[in-house]
């Protein structure tokens, strides 16, 4: 399995993914951080006791940007991981040999998984780094938030991969991103949904959750890093970047089986498909 | 045995793909696999390497059966329609390939200069495969295949890409192999190079076994005479139609094919019997394109 991993490690470099993505998440980190800096202080001025609703905003905005480009990162690196391999003949050179083909799935989740596990955490250290020198805030150093964050690219991957044993590239990036549309637009419907007092919407947002964890995983990032005891304002004022409740332990046991369940159902698919 | 298949068999739908087929290659062999476009050729190889699972039917590859690993270890396999990761230089290749099949660092070594070598890309070996020429990826594609010394060996195609030096190439280095005791499966449309090289032959025709066996017998199978005759009647006519499988007059000129040369005297006797003058015959034996195109148009009527 080292052999796949060191090779998906080889091809991220290679084909400048992780070249283009250090670059356009430096680009959007520097965007971020001029956004902070002058934003909070124009908008700081002047606000009084609602100063200390400014900060939160701008991290939230921070970690729900920086988790869609992740995830977005997620789905483009392994969207045509094996079906483009399949089309363009590389797996008629490897799968004859002495691998397993669940070898094959695995190595290449493993290697995608190292490498957006590290992404995921420079990105979210620089994000609390960006918020905390220009705002004071003092945000809870949680290990498990920036496992969390790290986990989210991990639902979109799973996904991505298991659509790749069965659908075209481009057939698989534009089911993924659905999916992932329907997991963000259920999560704000869900947060607006608290704000309006409507069952309904909450109930939407849940279900929505269920098909795509991925936005739920954030909710509970924000919620374990910004909620006060005794002090539920502070997430309402967050809108739909907030979380109107937190979402339970069960949730993230969900994401896990999620993503477990989809690279298991990559694996059957693979280990029995013609090539 | 080396490799043994029975009613192998690949369905896609109602279509079958492969129908029955059964074949026992030898080993230290080079087995010739022939048959026109979309008869089966590749789909029979892709199940015998494991990238198709059969519908039905069983094979064995050096005593085990399909898929098995260890098995594996022991195959090599140069794809028909194949590309490699382009963004790797021959040598990154074909070393990720001798890891995937376990080879130590010090194999390594030795190994990848020296087949780079067997197939002509020393010097070359340090460009991006995406830099190749077609005729030098599908020998970087022939060194992968040869990277583990394998005891059985895949081609489908091999020499499709190259021009006539690199298919001499080609067919010294399986000329080469099977005198080292390693046994070679060849598909190919080169009827003249499988000739050349191959000790036995299958033809496959619409997913079916037509023919089978070393060249001499199928190559013996008929003979195609040519007579120069006047004076044809229709008695000589029926009975030199009754002699052949096969009979065309163009004026004073009868073709004739049989299925044995033992059968020539008598073709003469008939015409001379019936009241014919028979100027000259002659005999000449089928070249397995003959042969091949027989069996196929035969498949297609």
């Amino acid at each position: 399995m080292l052999t796949i991993i060191l090779l998906t490690f080889k091809e991220i470099v290679r084909r400048r993914i992780l070249l283009v993505t250090v670059i356009l998440a430096a680009v959007f980190l520097a965007l971020y951080g001029a956004a902070v800096h002058y934003g909070y202080q124009e908008m700081s001025r002047g606000a009084g006791p609602l100063k200390a609703l400014i900060a939160p905003q701008f991290l939230a905005l921070g970690l729900y940007f920086g988790s869609f480009i992740i995830s977005f990162l997620a789905v483009m690196a392994a969207v045509g991981t094996i079906s483009s391999e399949i089309e363009n003949g590389i797996m008629h050179a490897i799968v004859p040999g002495p691998v397993r083909r669940s070898t094959i799935i695995l190595g290449k989740f493993c290697g995608y998984s190292l490498m957006l596990t590290v992404f995921a955490a420079l990105f979210y250290i620089a994000v609390l780094l960006i918020v905390h020198y220009n705002t004071g805030l003092d945000i809870p150093v949680k290990a498990a938030a920036a496992g969390l964050f790290c986990l989210q690219p991990l639902i979109l991957l799973a996904v991505a991969m298991l659509g790749s044993t069965f659908l075209s590239t481009l057939a698989n990036g534009i089911a993924a991103f659905m999916l992932y549309s329907v997991g963000v637009v259920g999560g704000m419907l869900e947060q607006i949904g608290y704000l309006a007092g409507s069952n309904m919407m909450v109930n939407i947002g849940i279900a929505s959750s269920l098909l795509m964890p991925a936005d739920a995983v954030y909710r509970k990032i924000v919620y374990s890093l910004l909620s006060v005891p005794g002090a539920s304002l502070s997430m309402t004022m967050l809108g739909p970047f907030g979380s109107g409740a937190e979402p339970s332990v069960w949730m993230l046991a969900y994401a896990a089986c999620y993503i477990l369940g989809f690279l298991l159902l990559a694996l059957r698919i693979f280990s029995k498909k013609d090539i | 045995m080396i490799l043994e298949t029975e009613n192998l068999t690949k369905m896609y739908g109602a279509k079958a793909a492969c129908s029955k087929i059964c074949l026992s290659v030898n080993e230290g062999q080079i087995f010739g696999f022939l048959g026109p476009n979309g008869a089966g050729k590749s789909t029979l190889v892709k199940m015998l390497v494991g990238l198709l699972f059969p519908t039905s039917g069983t094979a064995r590859i050096l005593g085990r059966p399909l898929g098995d690993l260890g098995a594996r270890r022991k195959i090599g396999y140069l794809p028909e329609n194949f590309r490699y990761q382009d963004w790797l230089t021959g040598e990154e290749l074909l070393s990720f390939h001798a890891s995937l099949r376990g080879m130590s660092g010090t194999e390594r070594k030795q190994r990848v200069p020296a087949v780079l070598e067997q197939v002509g890309l020393a010097g070359k070996e340090k460009q991006k495969v995406g830099a190749y020429s077609k005729g030098m990826q599908q020998r970087v594609g022939l060194a992968c295949a040869l990277l583990h010394d394998p005891a059985l060996l895949f081609l489908d195609e091999p020499a499709s890409a190259l021009d006539p030096l690199g298919r001499r190439e080609v067919r010294e280095i399986m000329l080469e192999l099977r005198g080292s005791g390693k046994t070679i499966f060849l598909n190919s449309h080169l009827l003249s190079e499988v000739e050349m090289i191959c000790d036995r032959v299958a033809i496959i025709n619409k997913g079916k076994i037509v023919a089978g066996g070393t060249l001499d017998e199928l190559l013996a199978q008929t003979v195609e005479v040519e007579m120069q005759v006047e004076g044809l009647t229709r008695p000589a006519l029926a009975e030199l139609a009754a002699l052949s499988k096969k009979i065309a007059v163009e004026g004073r000129y009868v073709n004739v094919v049989l299925e044995h040369s033992g059968q020539i005297p008598a073709l003469a006797e008939a015409v001379v019997k019936n009241g014919g003058r028979l100027y000259s015959l002659g005999a000449k034996h089928n070249s397995l394109e003959d042969l091949f195109v027989d069996l196929i148009q035969r498949g297609d009527h």
